[in-house]
């Protein structure tokens, strides 16, 4: 099967059935995204499938052939950090850290699809558990990231 | 000098009534008599057992500096970081002495070796190895103790970091004075360089690195007053977020030494059960991707290539299992079994002021009586728990999460026979801690299937239902209370028993068997229950145990995670009783302890405490691990039995504090996991079986639930507390007195949820 991963094609030779989360991480050794629960419970292994949040360890690696991939090695480009990564910096957002992958990919996700989103719009997209307890500081963060694409945006104009 | 001698005999003695649970030396006594390091040997680096595997080109100060000749300082931090900051806030407190900018430090974290012991956790008393170590504290650096828990970081390493960091600068001073041959007055440190006033030359760290090796300070200095402090007590950024926001920090799943395979686990499903056949072995073997099926005394498991064959091949094996006689065990039985000892005598009284039992049974008394109780919990760490081992001939390396580098050391060695000095730790960050990853279990089972198959490294890897099946949990506890409030509001009796099973006891047997305390001295069971701040004419505290086979396990903020929930409710039950505000009730009686009282009339005076504004508030004080924590709960009203948990106004008295932006996460950390436990949480058992086995049956706070969390820390010089657990006692309460105030219902029971109750 041929994958694309982070703007790059990936061949590997695995069992179709095989969750796209396992084939990152022990096939690719892509350990970005993590295990945490496997039956999309928690959102740990959340990676973006053209463009959407999704949770990869019930994702079969057959049905992603000929979608875009991107993991948390994806979200900066060049060495520059997304708006959410510097946010989630600003912020202080993570403590033990091992969630946050799958946080920040829900966030760029989200403010993806909605650039300024309200308290509501964050409660219902992000849905990931974070037992370290970060939440206050994922929604402000995201709401940091939501001005600061605003102005990359504006800057590009 | 002279006050911070003062403040270090305050913590003494402010311990010993928080006194916990590693305490039970009774078994290591005869250790004593074995020769200890001498007191100041560590003001140099003649450190006998101190190897500075990891810390790079250089040379080393002591056993935490080593500083390259390009200047770059790598600090040896001892500590497990699993989310509490640990990587930065005691580089703050070497860094404060040393003279460099933070941004100059890198950090490993060292073999489990003597100078990194953690004597505050067993001796419960502030050490200060530069001034020559306690008998006791002698004990434990010799049998080192490696260990992160118990909220101990900061408070055991406050003298020692800054000492460590200071008499480094003053052997870099003599060596630039030595070089120029001029006064040591004249030699100032700054930013990681030695400047001479007289004629501004100045010399790197990095260039005098070499030469201050080798002087010995003879007099320890001075160390910097609060007052002086440019990196102690700020907000400093933390060193490991930058690589936990790109997935490059590595976690033990992340892992990935030469020719590594992954194995998957079966444990036996019953309490204390054996699995003592594998039926298809042959079978699963001929799987693709599958090396080895391995039957070990902790269960099966399957040798894979690739986690999710293994852990596919690992479901499919027909196991045989010997039950061990405790199929019979159901939560309903559990829960008699508890009621059984309530009305037993108790095994231990920790507390017993006056006469209790006069007071209760004078008929012309009116008795408020009160039960109440909390399931067993699991701790749930995000990351499911995992360990990587290379047995390799006469030597082994584990690469590993974990709060205890000397535990993982040991854990090897114990089950591959291998000797402990060839055994090279890796220490990866945590996916979390909160106490479970300070058992050897995980360690050991994975170690023994690492043996079977030498020269490989074999990751095993829980899946998350072995995880939460095979958890060393929070126990079950039922609390039975009998108060007499006087008229005025005075409590003239207060009679508090609990039923539960040793924590310490159960864990201490699996970690450090000889330091295995007896139930009746498990002083974890009544933490937080015990020794209350609030003035009481009479009363007492006893407990007695409830024998079960559960292992049971240090779950953040251990006794005190139900004893907060269990005394604070209570209050607030006499409180109601004699009419008067919780907040009044409280603070009249807090005038034998000040602090006490300047954290409730803060917290009291942010959450604007009274106000008619359609909104209800509860209450709670709690102290533990040094801290003193006051939360108000702030929620309104939805429908009936629903409500939105709006705001938590949060205080802590911390004493001196070293990074105010962890001590707030923390904090703000510690309420969501209470709460996770108050509205979800619940471990149960049938037929011997645990009946919750992932996130959809033990659920979590999400961010829909979880509330706007506001902070304050109190400024003073007293010897700091710890920060990583005290947040977590008082949200429960302070959740079910604000469900109280807007019902007239006492919530006496967790989980809440399964009650009838929701929250938006």
């Amino acid at each position: 099967m041929e994958l694309k991963i982070n703007g790059k094609n990936i061949q590997v030779d695995v069992e179709e059935q095989m969750p796209l989360l396992w084939v990152l991480r022990d096939e690719l050794n892509m350990t970005g995204t993590k295990y945490g629960c496997g039956v999309a419970a928690c959102g740990a292994c959340t990676c973006l499938v053209d463009g959407v949040a999704t949770r990869t360890c019930t994702l079969a690696v057959s049905s992603v052939v000929g979608k875009e991939i991107k993991t948390i090695e994806g979200i900066a480009s060049d060495g520059q950090l997304s708006a959410v990564q510097k946010a989630w910096i600003q912020h202080q957002v993570p403590q033990c850290g091992y969630c946050q992958s799958g946080q920040i990919i829900a966030a760029e996700s989200l403010l993806d699809e909605k650039a300024n989103p309200t308290d509501e719009d964050i409660d219902q997209a992000m849905t990931n558990i974070c037992r370290c307890g970060t939440y206050q500081r994922v929604r402000e963060a995201i709401h940091t990231a939501a001005i600061w694409r605003q102005e990359e945006n504006s800057l590009l104009g | 000098m002279a006050n911070q001698e003062k403040n270090n005999k305050e913590r003494s003695t402010a311990a010993k009534w928080g006194r916990r649970a590693f305490i039970g030396v009774g078994g290591l006594a005869g250790v004593g008599l074995l020769v200890g390091i001498g007191g100041t040997v560590y003001v140099n680096k003649k450190i006998k057992k101190y190897s500075g595997i990891g810390m790079g080109e250089g040379d080393s100060l002591n056993a935490w500096i080593r500083i390259a000749p390009d200047n770059t300082i790598t600090l040896a931090v001892p500590r497990a970081e699993m989310g509490q900051g640990i990587y930065t806030s005691i580089p703050q407190m070497i860094a404060e002495e040393l003279e460099v900018d933070m941004s100059t430090i890198q950090v490993i974290q060292p073999q489990p070796e003597a100078p990194y012991s953690n004597t505050f956790l067993l001796t419960q008393e502030a050490p200060n190895a530069f001034k020559g170590y306690s008998m006791m504290e002698k004990i434990y650096a010799v049998l080192p103790i490696v260990a992160t828990g118990g909220s101990t970081s900061i408070v055991d390493g406050f003298n020692n970091m800054r000492y460590a960091g200071a008499t480094a600068r003053e052997a870099l001073r003599q060596a630039a004075a030595a070089r120029w041959d001029t006064e040591l007055s004249s030699c100032k440190a700054e930013k990681g360089y030695i400047i001479n006033t007289v004629n501004d030359e100045k010399l790197s760290y990095g260039q005098l690195a070499e030469a201050a090796a080798s002087i010995e300070i003879k007099e320890l200095p001075e160390l910097k007053k609060k007052s002086d402090w440019k990196v102690i007590g700020t907000p400093v950024q933390r060193l490991d977020i930058p690589e936990k926001v790109t997935g490059t920090a590595q976690f033990g799943i992340d892992v990935r030494p030469d020719k590594m395979l992954y194995a998957a686990m079966r444990h036996p499903t019953t309490i204390g059960g054996k699995i003592t056949a594998i039926n298809n072995q042959e079978d699963i073997e001929k799987r693709a991707g599958v090396e080895k099926v391995v039957l070990t005394e902790y269960g099966a498991a399957v040798i894979a290539n690739n986690t999710w064959r293994a852990k596919n091949a690992a479901l499919a094996l027909r196991l045989e299992e010997d039950s061990a006689g405790n199929e019979e065990i159901s939560s309903a039985g559990i829960l008699a079994q508890m009621k059984e000892v309530l009305g037993e005598a108790a095994i231990a009284t920790p507390e017993q002021e006056g006469d209790v039992d006069a007071v209760i049974n004078d008929e012309n008394n009116t008795v408020i009586e009160s039960l109440y109780e909390v399931p067993y919990l699991a701790h749930a760490a995000m990351e499911p728990l995992n360990c990587t081992v290379l047995v390799d001939g006469e030597d082994a390396q584990v690469w590993v999460g974990h709060q205890g580098s000397s535990i993982a050391q040991n854990s090897v060695s114990e089950v591959t026979g291998i000797s402990k000095a060839n055994i090279k730790v890796h220490s990866t960050y945590l996916g979390g801690g909160f106490g479970r990853r300070a058992e050897p279990d995980y360690v050991r089972k994975a170690g023994a299937i690492a043996k079977e198959m030498p020269g490989i490294p074999i990751q095993t890897v829980f899946t998350r239902e072995e995880d939460m099946r095979n958890d060393m949990y929070r126990p079950a506890a039922l609390s039975q209370f009998k108060a007499v409030v006087s008229a005025d509001g005075e409590i003239a009796a207060w009679d508090n028993k609990m039923a539960l099973q040793s924590v310490s006891n159960s864990s201490m047997s699996r970690i450090m068997p000889a330091m295995a305390v007896s139930p009746a001295k498990d002083v974890a069971t009544t933490e937080g229950a015990a020794h209350l701040p609030y003035i009481m004419k009479n009363r007492k505290v006893s407990f007695g145990q409830v024998d079960l086979p559960i292992q049971v396990g240090f779950w953040r903020s251990v006794g005190s995670s139900q004893n907060a929930f269990f005394t604070e409710s209570f209050l607030d039950e006499c409180a109601s009783a004699s009419g008067q505000d919780p907040y009044e009730f409280r603070r009249n009686k807090l005038s034998d302890h000040p602090r006490f009282k300047a954290v409730l009339e803060k917290v009291a005076a942010m959450s604007n405490w009274g106000a008619q504004d359609g909104k209800y508030r509860g209450m709670a004080l709690h102290k533990s691990f040094g801290s003193i924590v006051g939360q108000v709960a702030e929620i309104s009203k939805l429908g009936d039995k629903q409500f939105s948990i709006d705001k938590y106004y949060n205080v802590i008295d911390c004493g001196m504090y070293i990074n105010p932006d962890t001590v707030e996460a923390q904090m703000e950390g510690g309420i969501v996991f209470g709460l996770s436990a108050a509205l979800y949480g619940e471990i149960t058992w049938d037929e011997g079986e645990v009946q919750e086995y992932n996130f959809p049956q033990y659920d979590m706070v999400r961010m829909n639930v979880s509330p706007k969390i506001e902070n304050h820390i109190m400024e003073n010089e007293h010897y700091p507390g710890g920060v990583g657990e005290p947040g977590t006692p008082p949200a429960a309460p302070a959740l079910t007195n604000a469900i109280f105030a807007a019902t007239g219902e006492r919530i006496r029971k967790l989980p809440i949820v399964k009650q009838g109750w929701s929250f938006a």
